[in-house]
Order: C-alpha cells, then sequence, then structure tokens
C-alpha cells in the first residue's frame, strides 16, 4: 500500500489538475492536508461527501471557518514591453456546517459554502481593459442533505444544491471611450450531491462523491453603457445607435456552468498517531465552451443572424487534481497537517482568459490542529501555491503575452461536537 | 519505512514544485531594448501629411503629439537613439492658419440629432512665420508634398505661395526660403531615416474626382524623384526604411457615401405635418423626364444610363460622364419631336447629354456628401431640374468613375478608378525596386489597406479596428488620414519591418493608449 502511494504521487506529476474558477477553501482541517475529502471526524466533511456525515464520531456536529485568500497575476507583454499586475483585494470565502444523528443508521446534515468565485481587478487602463478590468463571480451552496448507514462500515446520502450567485464584470469599450457593466446579483441554479463512505476497518477511510453541475441562470441581468466624457446628447445618439435605453443600460439573460465534480478520497492510518490521505478530482469543465449574453435589445452582440447575442469562446476542457496530504498527532490535543495538491488549468495557452486566468499549479499546504476539550476543535490552515508562467495567445480575444501568479491562503477553522 | 515515505513524499513535492517555472523567463522590467545593425541615433523622417501627423483635416499640437514618426522615435531612444526628434509644431489645437488654412474638423451634433463633422471654430493662432531653429526638424513630414516636392527649392518660399509653388507648412519650417525638404533632411546627417511619399502623387487625383485639377504624376517623374529620394539619404550610408502607397480607394473619403444615398422620401416635398406627396412626384419626374428620356436614350442605343426613379429603394445619383458620347442635340430633337417647346428641350439635351446614373462602381467623394440634393448654381440648373444628384447631374469633382460598361466609347481614359489603382500599381512597383536596390527595410501599407478594411478589420488587445468613417476607430474625421490609434498601428508595422531587416528589439506601442475618434 505504501508503495503504491509513492507511486501514485510520481504519477501526479505526468497526469494532474481543478483551476477555473472552482475555490478548494472548504475545510481549513481538509485544506491544511491538501484539501482531501475522507476526514469524518467533524461536520466539515459535508461539503466534500453528504455520506460522510454518517461517520462523524459525535450525535450532534458543527463545523465553521473562513479564509484569507490573496492572490496577485502579473501579465507582460514581450511585444510593448509592457507589464501589469492585478490589484484585487483578498477574497475571503466562508463555510459552516452541521450534521445530526436522528437515529443510530440515519444522519442529517446542512452545509453552506463558496465553492467557486473570483474577484479580479487589474488597473483601469491595463492592456487587457476591454477584456476585463475587474470581474467578481460569486456562488453560495446551500445544501440540506440526509446520509443513511447501509452497513457499520458503510454509507449512502444525497444532498440538494440550491445556490444563489453573483457576477459583477466591468470592462472597458475603447472605441467608445467609456466602460460596460455586466451585472446580474440575483443569478440561481439547483443541483445535487450524492457519495458513499465507507470505514472497512479501522485503518481506512473511503469517500466517493460526487457533485452535479450547477446551471446558473442570471434571469435579470442588467448591462450597463457609461460614457463619463461624453455630452448628454452624444451619450443618447450612442445609447440609441447601440440599442440602449435612456440610462445606457438593457437587460440581458445568461447561464454560467458551475460544473460538476467527481471525488475519489482516501485516508489510512498508517499508525494510530499518523495518517495518509490521497485524493483524485476530475471536474466537468468541458461544459464551459462558450459564455452567451443575451441582450433584450442591445446591439452589443457578435452573431450574424442576431445581433443582441454575444458569445465568448471559452474553450475549457476537463480538468483533474491530485492531493495527497498527511496528519500526524503529536498528542491528544495536536495535531500537525502537511500537503501537496497539484491543480491543472482547465485550459489551453491559446485559450487563456484574463478575468479569470488559470495556470498548471502546485499547492503546498500546512496546519495545525488543537483540540481544546468539551469537543472544541480549532483548525489553522495555511497553502502557498506555486504557479507555472504561461505564455499564451487567445486568437479570440486577440491577446497574447505571458502572465504569472501568486497565491496565498490563510484559514481558520472551528469545530463542535458537543455529544 | 515510516522515514522512507516521508522523505519520499517530500523529495517529490520538492521536485514538482521546483520543475514548474513560475517565473518569466524574460521579464519586460529587465529587457534591453538594442538597435541591431542599425543606428538610430539621428533618426530623420521624411514624407507628407502621413509622416507629420496631419489629422481630421488640420495638422495641430495633439495630433503632432500622436504622429506615427514620434511614436518610432520614443522606441528607438529606449534603444538610446533618437535623442532629438523636434517637429514643426503648429501653436494650438485648431491647426489652422487664418486666410490660409482652415481648422481642423470635430465631430459635432447636428440639427437632426446626428453626428457631422465641421470645421472647429474660432481662429487659429499658428502663422506662415518661419520657426526654424538650427537643431533643425527630425520630422520632415510635409502635409501636401509630392514626391518630386521634397526635391523641389523655394518649396517653402513664401514669395512662391500665391503662384501655388510653395507649401505652407513648409514655408513654416524651411531652413532658407530656397531650401528643399531633402537638403534640410540632410544637413542633419541622418543616420536612420524614414520616407513614405507618393501618396499624393494619386491621391490629389482621386480626391478630385479625376476632374484634371490635380493630375496624377507621370511615372517618370514619380521614379526619377523616388531614386533621388533615395539614393541621397542612403549615400552617406545611412539606413531607413520606406513604405507603400495604400490603395486610397479604400479609404473612407471614397467609401462612406454610396453610390446610391437617395432615398424614395427624399422627393417627399411637402410640408411637416402634411400627408407625403414622394409617389405623386416621383411618378410625375418618370412620366416626364426619366421615363421620356429612358426612351429616347434607349432607341439611340444608351438606354442604360438612366433608371425610373424608386419608390422602394434606395436611388443612385445622377452623375456627368464626360467619357460618354454628348447626346445633347439628338435629345432635343427627339424631345421637340416629341413636342416638348424646343426652348425646354434644349436645357433638357444639355443638362442630359452625358448625364448617367451612378452604379456600385463609382466611388462618390465624402465631400459630396454635402452637395447632394443642393441647387446647382448652373444657368440650366432650374426646376425641376435644381437638384445635384437626383435631377441634375454631379460634376466631375464630385465623383470618381468607376468601370461602366454600357459605355460604347468606355478607354482605359475613361475609368478613373482603375486609374488611380493603376498609377498606385506603377509607383509601388518604384517603390519596392528601390527599397530592394537600397537594401531598406520596407512596409507594404498597401496590404496593411486591404487588412484593415477587410469586414474583420485589425484587432489589438480585443479593440476591433476598420476602416470604416469614424465607426472604425483608425481614420479620422477627413476621411483620408488617421487617428493617433491607425498611426499607431502604423509605427507597430515600421516597427515590425525595422526590427526584421536591421535585427534591432524595439519595442510596439500600445494602439488602444491613443486617441481615436473625440465624441462631442
Amino acid at each position: 500500500m505504501k508503495k503504491i502511494l509513492i507511486s501514485t504521487a510520481l504519477l501526479a506529476g505526468i497526469f494532474t489538475y481543478a483551476g477555473g474558477f472552482r475555490v478548494s477553501l472548504q475545510g481549513v482541517r481538509q485544506l491544511a492536508q491538501a484539501h482531501t475529502s475522507a476526514h469524518a471526524e467533524d461536520a466539515s466533511v459535508a461539503f466534500f461527501n453528504p455520506a460522510g456525515i454518517s461517520f462523524i464520531p459525535a450525535k450532534l456536529s458543527i463545523a465553521a471557518g473562513g479564509f484569507g485568500a490573496k492572490s496577485t497575476v502579473t501579465y507582460q507583454n514581450p511585444s510593448t514591453l509592457e507589464s501589469t499586475e492585478t490589484i484585487s483585494p483578498t477574497g475571503t470565502p466562508i463555510y459552516a456546517a452541521i450534521a445530526y444523528k436522528v437515529h443510530k443508521d440515519v444522519s442529517l446534515g446542512f452545509s453552506f459554502a463558496t465553492p467557486f468565485g473570483s474577484t479580479i481587478e487589474y488597473p483601469a487602463d491595463w492592456s487587457g481593459k476591454e477584456i476585463v478590468q475587474k470581474l467578481e463571480l460569486k456562488s453560495f451552496y446551500f445544501q440540506p442533505m440526509v446520509s443513511v448507514k447501509l452497513a457499520p462500515w458503510a454509507s449512502f446520502g444525497a444532498s440538494y444544491i440550491y445556490a444563489k450567485g453573483k457576477v459583477d464584470w466591468t470592462k472597458a469599450v475603447t472605441q467608445l471611450d467609456g466602460t460596460i457593466n455586466i451585472l446580474d446579483d440575483q443569478a440561481s441554479g439547483h443541483g445535487a450531491g450524492l457519495g458513499f463512505y465507507f470505514q472497512p476497518d479501522a485503518k481506512w477511510d473511503l469517500s466517493v462523491a460526487y457533485r452535479s453541475p450547477v446551471n446558473m441562470k442570471a434571469e435579470n441581468g442588467k448591462a450597463t453603457v457609461t460614457l463619463p466624457n461624453a455630452s448628454a446628447a452624444t451619450q443618447q445618439i450612442l445609447f440609441t445607435t447601440l440599442g440602449l435605453d435612456a440610462n445606457g443600460q438593457d437587460n440581458f439573460t445568461a447561464t454560467l456552468p458551475l460544473v460538476e465534480e467527481f471525488t475519489l478520497g482516501a485516508t489510512y492510518k498508517v499508525t494510530p498517531k499518523w495518517s495518509v490521505s490521497a485524493d483524485f478530482n476530475y471536474h466537468g469543465w468541458e461544459k464551459y465552451d462558450k459564455l452567451t449574453l443575451d441582450f433584450e435589445n442591445a446591439n452589443l452582440g457578435n452573431q450574424a443572424n442576431d445581433a443582441t447575442i454575444l458569445t465568448n469562446p471559452k474553450n475549457f476542457k476537463n480538468a483533474k487534481t491530485f492531493r495527497i496530504g498527511t496528519q500526524y498527532l503529536f498528542n491528544d490535543m495536536i495535531a500537525g497537517r502537511l500537503g501537496w495538491y497539484y491543480d491543472e488549468s482547465p485550459y489551453d495557452d491559446k485559450n487563456f482568459i484574463p478575468e479569470t486566468p488559470s495556470f498548471d499549479s502546485h499547492v503546498v499546504t500546512a496546519g495545525l490542529g488543537f483540540k481544546v476539550g468539551h469537543g472544541f476543535g480549532v483548525d489553522l490552515a495555511g497553502a502557498m501555491a506555486f504557479p507555472q508562467a504561461r505564455t499564451f495567445n487567445n486568437k479570440s480575444i486577440s491577446f497574447s503575452g505571458q502572465a504569472k501568479a501568486k497565491a496565498y491562503y490563510f484559514g481558520l477553522g472551528l469545530s463542535y461536537n458537543p455529544f | 519505512m515510516k522515514k522512507i515515505i516521508i522523505s519520499s513524499l517530500a523529495a517529490v513535492a520538492l521536485l514538482s514544485v521546483q520543475s514548474c517555472k513560475t517565473d518569466f523567463e524574460n521579464d519586460v522590467n529587465d529587457a534591453e531594448v538594442t538597435s541591431g545593425s542599425a543606428d538610430f541615433t539621428k533618426f530623420v523622417a521624411l514624407g507628407n501629411s502621413l509622416t507629420s501627423g496631419f489629422r481630421d483635416g488640420a495638422l495641430y499640437v495633439d495630433g503632432q503629439n500622436e504622429s506615427f514618426t514620434s511614436m518610432i522615435a520614443k522606441q528607438m531612444q529606449k534603444a538610446g537613439g533618437a535623442q532629438m526628434f523636434n517637429q514643426p509644431m503648429m501653436a494650438d489645437n485648431l491647426g489652422g492658419i487664418p486666410g490660409v488654412l482652415p481648422n481642423k474638423y470635430v465631430l459635432t451634433v447636428n440639427a437632426a440629432g446626428a453626428f457631422a463633422p465641421a470645421l472647429a471654430t474660432g481662429n487659429g493662432t499658428s502663422t506662415l512665420a518661419n520657426i526654424y531653429t538650427a537643431q533643425g526638424f527630425q520630422n520632415m513630414g510635409v502635409p501636401l508634398a509630392k514626391s518630386y516636392h521634397l526635391l523641389a527649392p523655394g518649396y517653402g518660399n513664401p514669395a512662391n505661395l500665391s503662384a501655388g509653388m510653395a507649401n505652407p507648412f513648409f514655408v513654416r519650417m524651411a531652413s532658407t526660403p530656397n531650401a528643399t525638404v531633402l537638403g534640410d533632411a540632410m544637413a542633419q546627417n541622418p543616420t536612420f531615416f524614414s520616407l513614405w511619399i507618393g501618396n499624393n502623387d494619386v491621391l490629389g487625383y482621386a480626391t478630385s474626382g479625376g476632374d484634371g485639377t490635380n493630375p496624377i504624376t507621370p511615372l517618370t517623374t514619380f521614379t526619377d524623384a523616388y531614386t533621388a529620394l533615395t539614393t541621397t539619404l542612403t549615400s552617406n550610408g545611412a539606413k531607413g526604411i520606406v513604405a507603400n502607397i495604400p490603395n486610397v480607394t479604400s479609404i473612407p473619403f471614397f467609401t462612406t457615401v454610396p453610390y446610391n444615398p437617395v432615398p424614395p422620401s427624399a422627393f417627399n416635398t411637402a410640408a411637416a405635418g402634411q400627408p407625403s406627396n414622394q409617389d405623386a412626384n416621383i411618378d410625375g419626374l418618370n412620366a416626364q423626364v426619366f421615363g421620356v428620356l429612358k426612351n429616347i436614350l434607349t432607341a439611340l442605343g444608351h438606354g442604360g444610363r438612366l433608371q425610373l426613379i424608386s419608390k422602394t429603394s434606395a436611388n443612385p445619383l445622377l452623375i456627368k460622364d464626360e467619357s460618354l458620347p454628348n447626346l445633347a442635340t439628338q435629345i432635343t430633337q427627339a424631345l421637340v419631336s416629341n413636342g416638348v417647346p424646343a426652348q425646354q428641350a434644349g436645357l433638357m439635351g444639355v443638362v442630359f447629354g452625358q448625364a448617367r446614373h451612378a452604379t456600385n462602381k463609382d466611388l462618390t467623394l465624402l465631400s459630396t456628401s454635402s452637395v447632394i440634393g443642393t441647387a446647382p448654381t448652373s444657368l440650366y440648373a432650374v426646376a425641376p431640374f435644381n437638384k445635384y444628384g437626383v435631377t441634375f447631374p454631379l460634376e466631375d469633382k464630385h465623383v470618381l468613375r468607376g468601370e461602366y460598361t454600357a459605355s460604347p466609347s468606355s478607354g482605359s481614359e475613361a475609368n478613373e478608378v482603375k486609374n488611380t489603382i493603376d498609377a498606385t500599381t506603377a509607383f509601388n512597383e518604384v517603390i519596392k525596386a528601390k527599397a530592394t536596390e537600397k537594401n531598406l527595410a520596407f512596409f507594404d501599407a498597401n496590404t496593411k489597406m486591404a487588412e484593415l478594411s477587410s469586414a474583420s478589420g485589425i484587432s489589438f488587445d480585443n479593440v476591433r479596428y476598420t476602416a470604416k468613417f469614424v465607426t472604425g476607430g483608425t481614420f479620422s474625421l477627413d476621411g483620408v488620414h488617421l487617428t493617433g490609434r491607425g498611426y499607431a498601428i502604423t509605427a507597430n508595422e515600421f516597427i515590425k519591418a525595422i526590427n526584421k531587416k536591421y535585427g534591432s528589439t524595439l519595442p510596439q506601442v500600445n494602439v488602444n493608449s491613443y486617441t481615436g475618434v473625440t465624441f462631442p
């Protein structure tokens, strides 16, 4: 078994991978161990696998946590020798979960998490301003769930996902010396999760989980063109020409796919104090092949047969992530954790988009866990990403150059297993 | 065993992290800009309005500051060259010299609530006074100059202005009244030059509708001038770049006004609020004028010249085509025999003797748009023959005539568009040959212009530029010269050609950071 773990880790360098705007920050304990999934110690397992709540060693468990995510992307153009660094704010994804055994074989749970999201901001006059100046993507997953023990060593769980989301995208309209903002903070969608969790013996935890895609539908989108330097008369002419109302606005609809995810995870207790965990994720990014905005009246599109439909090719591809982490219990109260994972960018160089920049990335994680008594636990985690610089030429947005990134994550999690 | 696993894991993680390159191979902030085999120490740019930064129908400060040659000079400075690049700055942003040169065009909102270019108001503060200093001007772009003008002594002599033998722009910047543009350039001992000349040798013919007031430069004159220019400029070993002439018939000055800009509603003469009399008027004109004339012309074998006016679709312009046989006498005779009074028949014969409707081969000048439908000054322009381009033919100067196959007498002289393109082709062959002979960098502006005027245009960082008037972003309000962004695209092409030829590493400019058409 140990040999298998090692050779799998070696393989990771060859075939690898999550990226996009999927944020692997749904559990502090998990992040410290490379965000692996087969950890049923408290309710934070709920997001990873609804079946996991059956194996929480308490009748009631509550877990919550938050992160700080700081990332900087640097773009440079070797042709013009220009370079730009993002001025993105620190992201703060959060999660909370509760699980309760209503019967010895039946557990109910609820998970709240923000699995997809990204806020990127560039200086307003940067080279790629026509593509993005600022993009804020947010999602909130609300998941009630139930898990049933099929046997003392196996459980099956299922969840319903209700998702709320927001898209707020500002970019320049260089030819008109203005900007356009695309906003919908009422987007919503539905999905489901299901999974199996096994503890075949005292040494093994095995987790198999699937989370369905969620199509976030923006039904009440508002596009706003702002022309700060134009006279009122000019604005009216241009707004009329573009099919916008007197305020420079129009409605739009769009669907943003939050893609499916399949996870296989295992934790093996090498000794009672030392465990090793590994995860394999498969992300269905292929669904995100294009982003289509359908305007009510505005001629902001690019389709020959309908000028109100704007289609941006994205050409994402399915991606994998391989994770490996470990935990060592120094004593009954303190646990030390380490991890490493590799995330592949869900698109090729020729499809690089600066609004959701993505890189093949190694991430090193670490953390500590404290049991402070009466069922309370405190977890700390930190992670540092090593994204691989890339050289790209995206012809569909006539944008080329090189990009690199830095990213750091910090997390603080609390858990409470009262009885 | 435990230790082996841990150290193996650590080793794998470390190797993986190290094998991934997180940093740029070459950070642009550390990039060194080099000259290659060129020497940019003294860069002098020769040419016409394009080299000077002329736009919106005038030379003015903001435009000069975005001349493509000054953009190139700034990039050369990064390689240690072109430390001085003086331009003959105008005094203000109007660009006009009262009594000599008009102000620039600005975009305005007209009474109908639409955008329209109009001359900027106010009195320009630039004068014809000479502003030459000992440092000379490194931007020797002289608006309006043709190839041979760069060699003409006295082209900057104010005494020659009234005779049309001098150029007000060169009067301002010439070192002495009888200096030549080339001489003033050579006096600076340029180590590197740009030469973009020849556009006006054919453009003037085209923008005057081929009416004979501004003929195409004879090929021998052009060849001699171009040979003298390139020979002299390279005589002290200087390197440089030349560019050819873009096909002027694809610039907005010729592509913005269609051949058929007359809508049926133009025939409505009812007062506002009254029911339209459009159809009645069209019926009347067709019955009494166009139908009658078409029948007569058909009998004479020239029925294709005229069409009946359409009530449903846009109508073509009525133009005078002096390449056609003049059928005035025959038309008059036929009208008289139809019972038309002799005086009216005579007038119609004169007006329609060489008239025809335009086709999609003809190019209407941008400046003609303000003439269409107005009353001509001709004595013959009596109602209903009092609307230019509608019931009275436009003059030669209003339209660059294209191929007209129905004309039995059409020859090479009849087709002004072809004359323009043929001359461009011939001049471009000379330019290419000289570039090769003198081993100079060469920018194929003609091919780039074709790319710009294609439907997809040229995109830079997701901003799409085309050759469309105003909306395309590259052409200024005169329809001939470029905007700052258009000049930036040009600068990049020059830079690419220089780098390719001389192995230099001049960076390109960010097209989108310059100005386009300014909305009011």
